[in-house]
Formats: C-alpha cells, sequence, structure tokens
C-alpha cells in the first residue's frame, strides 16, 4: 500500500540551503507568473505546466525560501498569508525575510489571485509532509479545503486535483483515512457537476483507495461501477484506478478481467514510481497462479524488485511442482510479508491450484495410477478426499481421465493430437488481433498539441493531413464496430 | 425518550419469551412492532446522536437484530435472513468505539457466510471475508465457514459433509443441511464425468440415499439420461470434442480478409 508514495520523489534531506535558496526562489516565481498568466487568459495548459514544474523543485523546497516566497506573492496580514506562515518555523529566516520584504513591495500579484493562494497552500502542504510534520500537513490540508470548496474557477481544478491527493494523503499518513471519507464524496459530486473530469478522475481513484483501505471491496465496486467514466486524462490517475480495478475483480474471483487490468496497470506505470509496479506485479502473479497459469521467471527477475517479488516467486515455485507440502512452508514461512500486502486469503485460495497441479502432473507421467498412490503423492488424507477431488478436476476440464470406482484407480485418456484441431489457428487469430488491436490504440492514442504545425506547415498540407486523420480514425471506428 | 426505550425492552422481553417457546408467528408480529418503534431512537445508524441513552439504545437495537437473524434462520427464510442481517452490520463495523463487541458477533458472521456459500456467490463471500481481522478468521465460527468453502472448492465433499457433525453453533444446523443437498447435485455432476458407470451400491454411498427407490427417485427426476441396468448406474457420456476433419473455410476467409486489411493500414 505504499505506491503513492514511491510515485513521488522521495524528500530530499534537509541541509543548508542558503547557496540554493534564490535559484529556487526565482524558480517558484517564474511559475507564479505562469499560474498567473494562466488564471487571466483562462489556459488550463499553463497552470498544468505550473505543477509539473513544481514538482520538479520538490526536493529543494526549504523553509526560508517558501516563506521568502509567500511575502512575495499573497498580501500580508491577509488570512491565507498568516495561517501558512505559522506553519513554518521562525528561526533562521529573518534576514531573507527583510530581504525580500522589500523587493516584495514591487513584486506582482499583491491582491492574491484565488490561484495563487491555492498553489501557496500546495506548496506549503508538500513541504510539510516532506518534513514529516503530518498533523500539520492535515490541518493545512483541510483548511485548504475548505478554501477551495468556495472556489469555483477551471483553472483552480487542476491545482485543486493536486490538493485533494495531498489532503487524503496526509489522511492517510496519520492513518485516519475513515474521518474524509464523508468529504471526498462531496468534493467528487461537485466535481461531476462542474465537468472537472481531471478532478473526477483523481477523487474516484482517492475514494477507492479509501475504501480499499478498510478491505471495504463492496463499496468499492459500487462506486466504480456508477461512477461516470471517460478518457483518462492523467496516465497516474488511469494506472492507480487499473490497479485498484484488479484488486477489486481479484478479490470476487474475476480473474481474467482483473489480470487484464493489473497487467496493463504494471506496464503502464512510470517506470520511477518502482513501488507501485512491484504492487502491481505481486497482485497480478498472485492473479495469474489463480487461473492457473505460471508466471515467467523474468517476471521475478526485473531490475530492482527481486528482493520485493521473493515470496511470491518461491510461492510460484510450490504451485508449478504442485508440492502442497512446499505451498505450506512457503506460505508459513512468509505469512507476515502476505498479511501486510493483504494477499493471505488469496493464497489460502491458491491450495486448490496446488492440489490441481500436481493432479495434473501426475495424470501426464501416468496412464494408470491407483487413488491411495494419488493421495499419498498429493498428500491428502484420505483416498476418499482423493476421489472425489480426482472427480472434480475431471469435471472441470483440468484432467482428461476416467475414474474406475470398483478398482479404485484413475485411468488417463491419451492426449489427442491438439493440432488435429482447429485450437491452434483460435490461439493464432487471438494473438494477431492483440498485436492489431494495439497498433490501433498506438494510433488512437496518438495527441497533438493544438496549433504547433500552424507555422511550419502551408494550408494545404495541413488540410491533406487533417483529411488522412480523419479517415484514419473513421476507418478504426468502423472496423471496431464489425466482428473480428 | 426514557419511556420508550422501557417500552422497547419491555417487548424485546416479550419477544424472547415467545422466541424460547418457539412461537414463530408471535414472534413475527412482536419483531414487526420492535423494528418500528427501533425507527425513533435517534442514536441509531444512520444518525448516530449522541444522547446519554445512546449505548443502552444501541445495544437493545443490536440484541433485537441479532435474535431476528437467528429467528429468520428458525423459519428457514433466507431472504429475511439478508435482510435482518444488513440491518445488523452496521452495528457491527460502526459502534466498535460505542459499545462493547457482542457475544454472538462471530456466529452470525459465520452464518452469513454459510448462507452466501449455500446460494454459491462466492463473490460476495470472499468480499465478507476480507472485512474480517485476522482474529476473526480465527474463531472457531468463522473457521468453520472458511474450512467448508476450502473443502467444497477443492471437491473433497465428504469433508464438507463430515463437518455437519462439528457444527459450532446449533444454528448452523439448517444452512448445513441445505449445503448437503448442494453437494450432492455437485456429487453427481462430477460423477457424471468421472466414472463410466457405478455399482448401484457405490452410487447410492456416494449420493447419501439410504435406499434403491430414493436413488431411482433422484435419477428419474435430475438426471433422466442415466441409466439403471445389471445393478449399475451407467452415466451416458457427452459427445467428446472429435478432432476437426473440415475446414472452416469461410471463417479463415474472414480472418485472412482482415489481416490484410489491417495490414494495409499500418504499412
Amino acid at each position: 500500500m505504499t505506491q503513492d508514495v514511491e510515485m513521488k520523489e522521495p524528500p530530499a534531506p534537509s541541509n543548508s540551503v542558503s547557496s540554493a535558496a534564490s535559484p529556487v526562489l526565482q524558480h517558484l516565481k517564474e511559475i507564479a507568473t505562469l499560474i498567473e498568466t494562466g488564471a487571466f487568459t483562462k489556459e488550463v495548459r499553463r497552470v498544468l505546466r505550473a505543477v509539473r514544474h513544481t514538482i520538479a523543485l520538490r526536493r529543494k523546497l526549504k523553509a526560508p525560501v517558501l516563506s521568502s516566497f509567500l511575502h512575495s506573492v499573497l498580501a500580508p496580514g491577509s488570512e491565507v498569508f498568516v495561517r501558512l506562515t505559522s506553519y513554518l518555523p521562525k528561526d533562521d529566516e529573518h534576514d531573507m525575510e527583510v530581504d525580500t520584504a522589500s523587493s516584495g513591495t514591487q513584486a506582482p500579484g499583491k491582491y492574491s489571485l484565488p490561484e495563487l493562494e491555492i498553489y501557496c497552500y500546495l506548496l506549503v502542504l508538500i513541504f510539510l509532509i516532506d518534513q514529516k510534520r503530518y498533523n500539520e500537513a492535515k490541518s493545512c490540508s483541510s483548511a485548504a479545503i475548505t478554501r477551495v470548496k468556495q472556489l469555483n474557477r477551471r483553472t483552480i481544478d487542476v491545482l485543486a486535483a493536486r490538493l485533494y491527493f495531498y489532503y487524503s494523503y496526509s489522511y492517510e499518513l496519520t492513518d485516519s483515512l475513515g474521518e474524509i471519507r464523508g468529504t471526498l464524496l462531496a468534493l467528487h459530486r461537485t466535481a461531476t457537476m462542474r465537468h472537472d473530469e481531471l478532478g473526477q478522475e483523481t477523487l474516484l481513484n482517492l475514494l477507492l483507495r479509501n475504501y480499499l483501505h478498510y478491505n471495504l471491496y463492496d463499496q468499492a465496486e459500487k462506486l466504480r461501477s456508477k461512477a461516470p467514466r471517460f478518457e483518462a486524462h492523467s496516465n497516474q490517475q488511469f494506472c492507480r484506478y487499473l490497479y485498484y480495478l484488479g484488486r477489486i475483480r481479484t478479490i470476487q474471483l474475476e480473474y481474467t478481467d482483473a489480470k487484464e487490468s493489473l497487467l496493463q496497470a504494471a506496464r503502464k506505470a512510470p517506470v520511477a514510481a518502482r513501488g507501485f509496479r512491484i504492487q502491481c506485479n505481486k497482485w497480478a502473479a498472485i492473479v495469474r497462479l489463480l487461473l492457473g497459469e505460471i508466471p515467467e521467471r523474468t517476471v521475478f527477475m526485473q531490475n530492482g524488485m527481486k528482493k520485493a517479488l521473493r515470496p511470491y516467486f518461491e510461492l510460484t515455485n510450490a504451485v508449478r511442482i504442485g508440492d502442497l507440502e512446499l505451498f505450506r512452508s512457503v506460505a508459513d514461512k512468509y505469512s507476515a510479508t502476505f498479511s501486510k500486502d493483504r494477499t493471505h486469503n488469496l493464497i489460502v485460495r491458491l491450495r486448490h491450484n496446488v492440489i490441481r497441479t500436481g493432479l495434473r502432473n501426475i495424470s501426464i507421467s501416468y496412464s494408470r495410477i491407483s487413488l491411495a498412490d494419488v493421495a499419498s503423492k498429493l498428500r491428502l488424507d484420505s483416498v476418499a478426499d482423493a476421489e472425489s477431488i480426482v472427480a472434480k478436476a475431471i469435471r472441470d476440464g483440468a484432467i482428461d481421465a476416467t475414474i474406475d470406482h470398483a478398482k479404485g484407480w484413475v485411468l488417463s485418456k491419451e492426449t489427442g493430437d491438439i493440432y488435429s484441431t482447429n485450437e491452434p489457428q483460435a490461439a493464432f487469430n487471438s494473438r494477431i488481433a492483440f498485436c492489431l488491436n494495439m497498433h490501433n490504440e498506438a494510433v488512437r492514442a496518438l495527441r497533438f498539441p493544438p496549433n504547433s504545425h500552424k507555422e511550419k506547415e502551408s494550408a494545404e498540407k495541413r488540410r491533406e493531413r487533417q483529411q488522412q486523420e480523419q479517415e484514419l480514425a473513421k476507418h478504426i471506428a468502423e472496423e471496431d464496430d464489425d466482428e473480428f | 425518550m426514557e419511556a420508550k426505550l422501557v417500552e422497547a425492552s419491555q417487548l424485546f422481553d416479550r419477544f424472547k419469551a415467545a422466541f424460547t417457546r418457539n412461537d414463530l408467528h408471535n414472534c413475527d408480529s412482536l419483531l414487526s412492532q420492535l423494528k418500528v418503534l427501533l425507527t425513533t431512537f435517534p442514536s441509531l445508524p444512520p444518525l448516530y446522536r449522541e444522547s446519554p441513552t445512546a449505548v443502552h439504545e444501541l445495544t437493545i437495537a443490536r440484541d433485537i437484530f441479532e435474535h431476528a437473524v437467528v429467528l429468520s434462520v428458525k423459519a428457514e427464510d433466507q431472504d429475511a435472513f439478508e435482510r435482518d442481517f444488513f440491518q445488523l452490520k452496521p452495528y457491527y463495523t460502526d459502534t466498535r468505539g460505542l459499545i462493547p463487541p457482542s457475544p454472538q458477533e462471530y456466529p452470525i458472521l459465520g452464518l452469513n457466510l454459510l448462507r452466501l456459500l449455500v446460494q454459491n456467490r462466492i463473490a460476495e463471500f470472499h468480499t465478507e471475508l476480507e472485512l474480517l481481522s485476522p482474529t476473526a478468521l480465527e474463531n472457531p465460527c468463522i473457521k468453520h465457514a472458511v474450512e467448508l468453502e476450502q473443502s467444497f472448492m477443492e471437491g473433497a465433499y465428504n469433508r464438507v459433509l463430515s463437518a455437519r457433525q462439528a457444527v459450532p453453533h446449533e444454528t448452523y444446523i439448517h444452512f448445513m443441511d441445505l449445503l448437503a443437498k448442494t453437494v450432492r447435485d455437485e456429487i453427481a455432476g462430477c460423477s457424471e464425468k468421472a466414472y463410466d458407470y457405478l455399482s448401484i451400491e457405490d452410487a447410492k454411498q456416494m449420493l447419501m440415499f439410504s435406499s434403491d427407490q430414493e436413488l431411482a427417485q433422484y435419477v428419474a427426476e435430475e438426471h433422466p439420461e442415466w441409466e439403471i441396468r445389471n445393478g449399475c448406474v451407467f452415466f451416458q457420456k457427452a459427445k467428446e470434442s472429435a478432432p476437426c476433419k473440415e475446414i472452416p473455410s469461410l471463417q479463415l476467409i474472414n480472418q485472412t480478409l482482415g489481416y490484410a486489411r489491417e495490414l494495409e493500414r499500418i504499412v
């Protein structure tokens, strides 16, 4: 449950700053102007860029820099200013304060734009979280949320989405997620009403996370299936959504869908989000085992994940061999890890798959074997158990055999030549379909910033290009309809 | 408020008396009166308004719903069970900090798990299971249901049946009986695929029938395609999927044309 932490860069150790302070302050001021112009021209894109720049600055944020920044953009004496400065340490900042107070007088934005106000909240909040002052972060974020609720401006939505995230994060760090569920739901409703899709996306994920934190899978699924869906705006949010969706489906035994979501989440996640990808891989490994597949060794040997995935690797091994004893010992050995990952109940479900694999191995190697031998090989308690387990495996199609009850043995049937059936053709077809679909998705996902070609291409060329694009899109849309 | 509380507890006492007498009809009418009365208490879910008598009210309400759940088991009414259980659930999840846990909590949660198992609602079974703490999972009542599910999934049906003797609570017996019926159908389904034939003796024992007539009746009702002759039950095998002799040409042409079209687009 730590992937959100690791999606961000780790906080830098705080050392002396003074030399780095001024460029950072300069940067912050540039960002502030960016936000201002964004707010005036109502261009959400600019605000988005400002947020991105801020994340890059995150590890350089220091108390003196922050306080001088607050001095320069907020009206001193205003309510926000007083509240935010109270979170910053008072010592060793006097010289900075004096020095910026003079320059602050001619700084723009003295009347404090709401966007800038929210931006300051965000900065202080990030700073507090990085300093591990979680309780202060909590109160600061709550104040920020109250302020955001009073505002209704599209340019704020982007900032607000980030703010929601840190709001929930600060509550999670203090282990009081349950308290904010009502607020999040209300915010989600407001965001839906205002067509703030980024906000909806973020809040939906936060709510899912909130529910899953308390294992409320039922509520999570109900919310998820009823919340409005639209094309994802942010890749990170989409990854998280897929991960939560995968988890819900795993619990509800929809393994095939769960596998798809989890693998997609792992693939789409940025390389830097190591913790998140580890988490996805853990769940995906279990789901694949539950489906009766054996994940490849390379899954567990990915760079930087080897250690974290070790328990799951050993588990896979036990399932692959079909040895109940080994499975039990692995489950015991890593039981602490499994309950920390909340996969313990899933591991319990796996027992059944271990037996199945063992049974399949037996059925492949012996053409005829007595039920007593099956019981002893699978380490089952009684022959009667073995008989009904084998019978169920036959019915579910795991093995192809018949049981002779009177003589007490299992007779495996000859495996037919698979190449005499349509099976290979179907497998070939599904793989090609996958590749072609991937290509189409990729084409559709291409996005071009508006107006970026304007100067470079002539009007004629542009018309040509647009026509081509349209045709392509039409083709894809058409052929999606008819059966592949 | 006080007066209402007194009224509720008096009514509840009468209900309990009828409950121990197994007077189901009387119980039912008293229970509906109680439920109506409970709606007038503001300290109950979902309002949770604080009041000096809140603890008392919550406790008595929880007690009433616990009895209602057990009553529905006695009346063998699964829909009522589900309704009452959902009314009871907030008392277990949301009032942890307000009133001490009930001794009936785990038996009833286990009972609910068992119900989901009987109704073959496995997804919900697992969703409920995730809500339980590790200590709850150690409780014999919960453990019973969890182990049943496991045996059921594995196919170790005789373990499911022998669990009936080891029920942790008397109310479980009703559901265990229902489960036995489900298990019989499962066994029949498995046997059909796994055996060519079974002697009548073996079939009787496996499907838990005490006489030949019962078996014959079951076969006639549920599986008319089975055949009983020469003292054996013959199962009619479903036709095996024969190796493909014919090439599905139309389908292949369609697919190949599709590939060509897609490739055209890429190149």
